[in-house]
């Protein structure tokens, strides 16, 4: 990539030259998509990538032509990278706190606790933790047997375990539907 | 997502943002008008014009280019087209009959020679072409043309006529080979 190239690409759209968009669209996705990439995970680097190159399209009539256009352009991203983050958070954040999640239950048998493994990222973390919180309180809830059947999932087997497994599972689901609604 | 509606969508985002950015000139056409306004023009013919120089403004400015560099220079050279005979008014002349054509439209044509020639040099200085020129001489006229009105429709061809005769000798000694 030529930051020189890329820089008179901006200066030339910023004056309102409309060739100059082709050469620069081809020069920033892929440039956006690499930094992405890096930056927000390669679960939100498609998304990323995309609100930066739109941003940086929209904003080409203030670029300052002083400025290297390659740093103009992945500071937008970057900043989009963090705005995306955070709607994500809030996103996650709405369910969670109203236990409108339906698979809590069946991840809580399955080892929730371990999941705050699942990114390193701070939202994933407190969104765990949280989730491990509404999980205990349903659990302090059912009656001790069920909790030790429920707890005991993959370490015990035979059709007198299932069947009590299965009784407590809807046991669960009830007191959880009770605390925190079907939704 | 496709490549191309990405970029259909890069484009339309390109152009809303160079409309965003031309809507900044809105306050700077709304200054003459103002001051138009509250030297006792009629509303209605400075709305008209007003709205005209809005829309030439914002066109150029989207367009880009010599033509979008003209705004600036020809807002500014409006100015000069439209204060004098403002100020006459200001001055207590009553702009009517023989009196105004004895001095109303001097001044208007005065004032528009004076703006031509700050277009001329203004273009010279940046090395605009004809659509820099056409540009800023229009925005200059809209604007003046809010003053001069004063002095009715003579008042206002006396005024194009001075910013076409005060810029375009600019242009022409400066034209490449001589």
């Amino acid at each position: 990539m030529d930051r020189a190239e890329l820089t008179r690409l901006l200066v030339r759209l910023k004056d309102g030259d409309r060739e100059a968009f082709r050469p620069a669209f081809s020069i920033l996705w892929p440039l956006l998509r690499a930094f992405t990439e890096r930056y927000a995970g390669p679960g939100d680097a498609e998304d990323a990538a995309q609100a930066a190159l739109i941003a940086v399209f929209a904003r080409a009539a203030e670029f300052d032509e002083t400025r290297d256009g390659a740093a103009w352009a992945l500071g937008i991203a970057a900043w989009e990278c963090r705005t995306l983050r955070r709607r994500r958070q809030r996103r996650r954040e709405e369910p969670a706190t109203s236990g409108a999640r339906k698979c809590a239950a069946s991840d809580e048998m399955q080892g929730a606790p371990e999941r705050a493994s699942w990114s390193d990222s701070p939202e994933d973390t407190a969104l765990s933790r949280e989730l491990r919180r509404c999980v205990q309180q349903v659990l302090g809830e059912l009656r001790p047997l069920d909790v030790e059947t429920l707890l005991a999932f993959g370490t015990k087997s035979g059709a007198t375990y299932r069947k009590r497994f299965s009784r407590a599972v809807a046991r669960f689901r009830m007191a959880w539907r009770a605390r925190h609604g079907n939704d | 997502m496709e490549t191309t509606d990405l970029e259909r969508r890069a484009r339309r985002a390109y152009e809303l943002g160079r409309l965003s950015q031309a809507l900044r000139v809105v306050p700077w056409v709304l200054l003459p008008a103002a001051v138009a306004l509250l030297c006792g023009r009629p509303a209605g013919l400075v709305f008209a014009l007003c709205t005209a120089a809005l829309a030439v403004s914002m066109a150029l400015l989207i367009r880009g280019g010599m033509a979008g560099r003209s705004v600036g220079p020809g807002l500014a050279a409006g100015w000069a087209a439209l204060l004098p005979p403002l100020l006459l008014r200001t001055a207590g002349h009553a702009c009517f009959g023989d009196s105004c054509m004895a001095l109303g439209l001097p001044v208007c044509a005065a004032a528009g020679a004076l703006s031509g020639i700050l277009i001329g040099r203004v273009v010279l200085l940046r090395g605009g072409g004809a659509a820099s020129w056409i540009g800023a001489g229009v925005l200059a006229g809209l604007t003046g043309a809010m003053g001069c009105s004063i002095g009715g429709t003579f008042g206002i061809l006396g005024m194009i006529a001075g910013v076409v005769a005060g810029s375009a000798p600019v242009l022409v000694l400066a034209r490449p080979g001589r």
